[in-house]
């Protein structure tokens, strides 16, 4: 009888640390995302609008997901917030480099429209 | 009985059903058309493992939305794919324009080779040109200084030549030019107008002067004495002039350069009522104009 009851407690208490603690803090999630941000604003996505508001909703999501980890939310859902962070901070590092590539290659050929133009007789 | 059979294959059925016929999220149909959209631009070329990586995110976003597909996971899912597969095209682009950038400067770099080599054959043409202007100049201006030269030369033994004449014959120079003063005794006998032969050495003398006053004009005057009537005077002066002037073209003077005129007695240098006077009277003059 003791020992059904040893095992009710166990499994109690093993079913209690789950269900409180659920998924684990995603550190590497957390470091990842503000890896990201801090990339794409050195690349430049401040210059650029469309870049620009990526960052802003990769810092916004990123917010909402340490608050989440702060109040003892839902690690899971805040780890999906972080990875959605991440991808907008991303695609802002993304789109900065096209916007300087493009504006690089219009400068080259505006260059070389130039020189023909002067290379005209 | 029949009724249990009925739920246990109904409702599974009726799941499936449910599942394969609710409707994906927007963020998943976005997912889908960033996707096709990466694909059919410039990411499959220049960026295909981000490509991939877009891929393999909307796959996931899609096994999401097949095991609940109205779950929070789903949207998250289907958002980051959408953003990958938007990445993935943002840096093919980047990749394009990079290589466009390349593909300028190398034309660049062409345009101003090709540039560079006709400002250079130009050049080579100018200086050319150059170097022709310069010694035609050059040779301009030596055939300037050998003509200023010839006629340095020329007017010296010009002037030699009159200085020569000079110690020897009657020479002077008034508002006509030169004249140079032949005493008609030493070249003609009295009355006539054929040359002693005595004359030829003077003669000889002035047409080898006169050959060498080149632009100069001669004109070879006789004069008598007031002897005689005018007519003859006249007469005579004018076939001794022209007597004088064929044998100076004889010895050389050009025809063109020399004429010949006979002034009588009106123009008498000394006074005719002396003998001295008459003798001096009776001449040849041969003047030689100014210089054109």
């Amino acid at each position: 009888m003791l020992e059904v009851r040893s095992w009710s407690l166990v499994s109690i208490l093993t079913i209690a640390a789950l269900g409180c603690g659920g998924a684990p803090k995603p550190e590497a999630r957390i470091a990842s995302s503000e890896g990201a941000i801090r990339g794409a604003e050195e690349g430049g996505a401040n210059a650029v609008p469309e870049a620009t508001l990526h960052v802003k909703l990769a810092q916004e999501e990123r917010q909402k997901a340490l608050a989440i980890i702060k109040d003892g939310g839902d690690n899971h859902r805040a780890e999906m917030i972080l990875a959605r962070s991440e991808a907008d901070a991303d695609l802002a590092l993304a789109l900065a480099r096209a916007a300087a590539a493009k504006s690089e290659a219009a400068k080259a050929q505006e260059a070389v429209d130039a020189l023909k133009h002067k290379e005209a007789p | 009985m029949m009724l249990r059979h009925f739920f246990i294959i109904a409702l599974p059925c009726a799941a499936l059903v449910a599942c394969a016929t609710a409707s994906p999220p927007r963020e998943l149909v976005d997912a889908r058309t960033a996707y096709q959209q990466a694909e059919a631009g410039a990411a499959a070329k220049y960026v295909p493992a981000d490509l991939h990586v877009a891929r393999e995110s909307l796959d996931t976003a899609e096994k999401s939305f097949h095991d609940d597909a109205t779950s929070q996971d789903t949207i998250d899912n289907a958002y980051i794919a959408q953003l990958k597969a938007q990445r993935a095209e943002a840096l093919g682009e980047a990749a394009k324009a990079t290589e466009d950038k390349e593909r300028a400067d190398r034309e660049l770099g062409k345009t101003q080779e090709r540039m560079l080599s006709r400002d250079e054959a130009r050049l080579r043409d100018t200086q050319s040109q150059l170097a022709k202007e310069r010694d035609s100049v050059a040779k301009a201006q030596a055939e300037t200084a050998a003509e200023h030269a010839a006629r340095m030369a020329a007017e010296k033994k010009a002037q030699d030549a009159m200085d020569a004449l000079a110690k020897s014959l009657a020479m002077k120079k008034d508002e006509r030019g030169t004249v140079i003063t032949l005493s008609g005794g030493v070249l003609f006998a009295t009355g006539q107008s054929t040359l002693l032969a005595g004359a030829q050495t003077q003669l000889n003398q002035v047409a080898d002067a006169l050959k060498t006053q080149a632009e100069h004009h001669f004109l070879v005057g006789g004069h008598t004495d007031n002897q005689g009537n005018d007519r003859i005077n006249d007469e005579l002066s004018t076939q001794r002039a022209n007597a004088v002037r064929d044998y100076l073209i004889v010895r050389g003077v050009s025809a063109d350069a020399i004429t010949a005129q006979g002034f009588g007695s009106h123009q008498p240098i000394a006074d005719n009522h002396t003998t001295e006077g008459r003798a001096m009277n009776r001449r040849v003059e041969i003047i030689v104009d100014k210089a054109q």
